[in-house]
């Protein structure tokens, strides 16, 4: 079973179209990373439409996770990496000059693949984000509690908010990074491999919550399962050795993918 | 048609948030300012030190001194030598065989308690060790305030350095090297002389090398144990001067000439110290590239 | 607008590769069958070296005690009087020297602690990579000069400008503050100038620490907060430094605990005397100046012998105690471990 050893072309499209503020919540246009000499992203040109969940496939080293680290700035925290090209929130290049890439991280939140629980109460992690805005103590209290539960955790955990949030299990902890993630509304939300260290039983639970936030907000998940692409999303795209070969309706990617590339992947010729 | 995404970011910039954003970025630049406070008077002292310490300091200022030539630091160094090399040989025996014991012989709960009881040596202030050291071989042993009393009770200050830094060594040999050896049909003794030692000398060199720069420039576990001599000892038995010494007797003199004196003996032990630093760096340098594959 | 916010991971030169130290595989301790009894312990005992240095120290200083009376209310007391031996009237109350200990110590160890938080942050938060690679060995290397140096500097550089340019400042333009009016020390020596060498000294160390704790903060929970979109002072501030809150408590024990135990520069500078501190310009002494300075002559008046004895007995519990408590609180054995 022979790798494809050269890449096909990136996702063809006529002209990017342009970007418009009631369509596409994130776009990316001709984005592109490197590190010292070596490419890791080339020319990506992808939108995510609001209200949806993408998620991200493709082999181990094709770029996906740098990719998303891109879209909220996150590439900024590794030394050594240029990213050209423009990622467009609302409209707005997250790159230009003079924006603060503090502020994108408020409205473009991220999920890691472990859970990082701070060394705090259960409250206080979901408090973190609003903490930092320094709202009024009755606000924190009702935005926890909604974060709680649009993740899924209010009632496991209403009794329990002032214990350490180290004293939860794995996927209690996960669905608490995002209800962290959550608490400060971000209009979209990266996932990292976000399941990829938890059980069955609770990366089912993540999922359905994941499910039910993208009817409200953005959701971009990486994940090297193929299987939870097909479940869990509305939309696909498959990434291979730093460019994106194919983005399009999940069932269409599955069912009648239009890059052979796509088609080995997801069959299980190589990954 | 202006972007969205910017009224939306900025919306995300609440009160303060801007007060923070500059906050942050300010202590960047502060912070690091902070360096200075702590690095300036340092370097006010390594100045002041070359200052009085250089202009008058010649060749003859090491090599000589003595009853005759009192502006000498010949005695002193002699002395400081004698007592590192026997302190030393103590240390670096007491210190690697009771690190390679706790690192190869003991159970796990037994080594963390020998751990905590070397910590808990390397805590202990000098002047304590000094003391015990005057108690013991001064008095009880009677041997009087002769330099090996000096060097006995500067060992045992030493000890716990070279103690840790063993240990710590033997601790991180990897465990397939180990079990290799062990495989192999290896005697312990085998083991640690001809497999782990490559290994873990660099690390080993490196905790001696401190204990040396700890040992040389410690005054409180020579000075109760010793007694000053003019001249530069003849014997573990005699008394002498030692580097340190010549500072603490010579700082309160009213003899220009005299606290020059005591200027060069703590300019010499700057340099020993930046020496023997620089070595440790130099060796744990090597040490990084030469074991890299090795941690796979 | 790009901020290089990653924080170095602990690779200095002196890392070694691999992670921290795993216990041995297969132990010998069992193995090697045939091995007499004898030479089982001969290869456990050279493993007691410390313990039994810390008892022969332990003992010495409790038989030096043995036989002479001893009152702890006295003991408590505050004046220290050596008579001649023979001649009656002597009182060794240490609790000027206590006061002296900690009145030098503690204000030294705040002093050092908050600078080196402030250096140990902007080092691993901040600082580009070029700059800490400099910066963080010379720090190594300010943490191996013998104190004898600081109290020689201090004493012939140092005291000149605190007798009179620093402490009559002080009494003058600071008078307000309780202890901070009245008659300044006229030799320059005293509290001010003890508590200025003992911060430097403890201020290298305590950076290492505080340094090699934050580094520890696992990556992922340092982009965590920044994905949360804090600034790099805020992820520091709340969850850097709870994360190390043991490691930098522990940094900060052993500072007072190498503070509270320097006995030569601390002899030099606080000027020797034997009265309880009036202000902060004081002269007075401390538990560890006072051994180093009356040990040797005190040999021929027995009853003073064992009184420094008991001086020593009560800085050995103090040092131990803060010491274990200290260790306790480690989390990680950084490379730094081998020097403290």
């Amino acid at each position: 079973m022979a790798l494809p050893d050269e890449t096909r072309g990136a996702v063809r499209m006529s002209a990017p179209p342009p970007i418009s503020n009631d369509g596409t919540v994130l776009a990316t246009r001709g984005l592109g990373v490197r590190a010292r000499q070596h490419a890791i992203l080339t020319d990506i040109t992808i939108d995510f439409p609001p209200r949806s969940l993408t998620a991200i496939i493709g082999p181990s080293g094709c770029g996906k996770t740098t990719f998303v680290r891109t879209l909220n700035r996150m590439t900024e925290t590794s030394p050594g990496l240029s990213v050209s090209g423009e990622v467009f929130y609302l409209g707005q290049n997250i790159y230009a000059r003079g924006i603060n890439p503090v502020l994108v991280r408020r409205r473009i939140g991220m999920v890691f693949q472990r859970p990082t629980v701070f060394p705090m109460s259960v409250f206080e992690n979901v408090a973190f984000g609003l903490r930092l805005e320094h709202e009024p103590a009755d606000v924190v209290e009702e935005e926890v509690q909604r974060s709680l539960e649009r993740s899924g955790l209010w009632e496991e955990v209403k009794n329990r908010l002032d214990k350490p949030a180290l004293s939860l299990s794995g996927g209690q902890q996960q669905r608490l990074c995002i209800a962290r993630a959550l608490a400060v509304r971000p209009r979209v939300l990266l996932l990292d491999e976000a399941t990829s260290s938890l059980d069955p039983a609770s990366t089912q639970r993540v999922e359905a919550t994941l499910e039910e936030l993208s009817h409200e907000i953005t959701i971009i998940l990486v994940t090297h399962n193929v299987a939870q692409a097909a479940r869990a999303s509305d939309r696909t795209a498959y990434f291979y050795q730093g460019r994106l070969i194919e983005v399009g309706p999940t069932e269409e990617l599955f069912e009648r993918p239009k890059e052979k590339l796509t088609e080995e992947y997801i069959t299980g010729r190589f990954g | 048609m202006a972007p969205v995404g910017l009224a939306d970011l900025a919306q995300a910039r609440r009160r303060f948030a801007r007060w923070n954003l500059g906050f942050d970025r300010y202590i960047g630049y502060l912070l690091p300012l902070l360096f200075i406070v702590a690095i300036v008077p340092i370097l006010d002292m390594v100045y002041w030190l070359g200052a009085e310490a250089l202009p008058t300091m010649t060749w003859a200022t090491l090599t000589t001194g003595g009853p005759t030539q009192p502006l000498g630091l010949f005695p002193a160094i002699a002395g400081t030598v004698w007592i590192m090399v026997i302190a030393l040989a103590l240390a670096v025996t007491l210190g690697l065989f009771g690190g390679i014991a706790t690192a190869e012989f003991l159970s796990e709960r037994s080594a963390a308690w020998v751990r905590m009881t070397a910590n808990t040596l390397a805590g202990m202030p000098a002047i304590i060790i000094g003391m015990m050291g005057f108690v013991v071989f001064v008095l009880y042993f009677g041997w009087g305030l002769v330099l090996i009393a000096g060097a006995v009770t500067t060992a045992f200050f030493m000890t716990p350095y070279v103690f840790r830094a063993a240990d710590l060594a033997f601790s991180s040999v990897p465990r397939t090297i180990r079990e290799a050896a062990l495989g192999a049909g290896a005697r312990p003794i085998d083991y640690i002389l001809r497999v782990a030692r490559p290994i873990v000398t660099p690390q080993i060199l490196n905790g001696i090398f401190l204990a040396l720069g700890l040992g040389i420039g410690e005054t409180a576990t020579v000075i109760v144990t010793v007694q000053p001599s003019a001249l530069a000892p003849t014997g573990p038995f005699s008394y002498a001067s030692y580097l340190t010494y010549v500072i603490y007797a010579e700082y309160t003199s009213p003899l220009p000439a005299d606290v020059t004196l005591a200027f060069q003996a703590a300019f010499l032990l700057l340099m020993i110290v930046i020496v023997i630093n620089i070595i440790v760096r130099i060796v744990a340098w090597r040490y990084q590239t030469r074991l890299a594959g090795l941690f796979v | 607008m790009s901020e290089p916010i990653d924080p170095r991971p602990a690779t200095d030169a002196e890392t070694p590769s691999s992670p921290s130290p795993s216990p041995p595989a297969g132990r010998w301790s069992g193995g090697g069958g045939g091995g007499s009894a004898l030479l089982h312990i001969l290869e456990l005992l050279p493993a007691l070296v410390p313990l039994a240095i810390i008892v022969i120290v332990l003992v010495a200083m409790v038989g030096t005690t043995r036989g002479v009376p001893f009152s702890v209310l006295d003991f408590l007391g505050s004046s220290w009087l050596v008579q001649p031996p023979g001649v009656a009237g002597s009182s060794y109350g240490v609790s000027t020297f206590i006061v002296g200990s900690l009145v030098t110590s503690l204000p030294a160890l705040l002093l050092a602690m908050l600078i080196a938080l402030g250096v140990a942050i902007a080092s691993v938060v901040y600082l580009p990579r070029i700059a800490t690679r400099f910066l963080d060995p010379f720090v190594d290397l300010l943490a191996g000069i013998p104190s004898i140096v600081f109290g020689l500097w201090a004493f012939i550089i140092l005291r000149p400008y605190f007798q009179q340019s620093l402490t009559p400042w002080m009494a003058a333009n600071l008078g307000f503050l309780p202890g901070f009016a009245g008659p300044v020390s006229p030799t320059g020596l005293g509290i001010p100038i003890t508590v200025f060498i003992l911060t430097l000294m403890i201020l290298p160390i305590s950076t290492l620490l505080i340094r090699d704790t934050l580094r520890a903060v696992p990556r992922e929970l340092w982009e965590s907060g920044l994905a949360l979109g804090a600034t790099r002072w805020e992820v520091t501030r709340r969850v850097s430094l709870r994360y190390g809150s043991r490691g930098i408590s522990s940094a900060a024990l052993l500072g007072f605990s190498r503070a509270i135990g320097e006995a030569v520069a601390v002899s030099f500078l606080i000027g020797g005397a034997t009265n309880f501190p009036t202000n902060v310009y004081s002269t007075t002494n401390t538990l560890s100046a006072l051994i180093i300075e009356n040990l040797d002559s005190s040999f021929v008046n027995p009853q003073e012998f064992a009184a420094l004895a008991e001086v020593g007995i009560l800085l050995t519990a103090i040092t131990l105690t803060v010491n274990i408590i200290a260790r306790r609180f480690v989390m990680q054995l950084g490379v730094h471990e081998t020097v403290v």
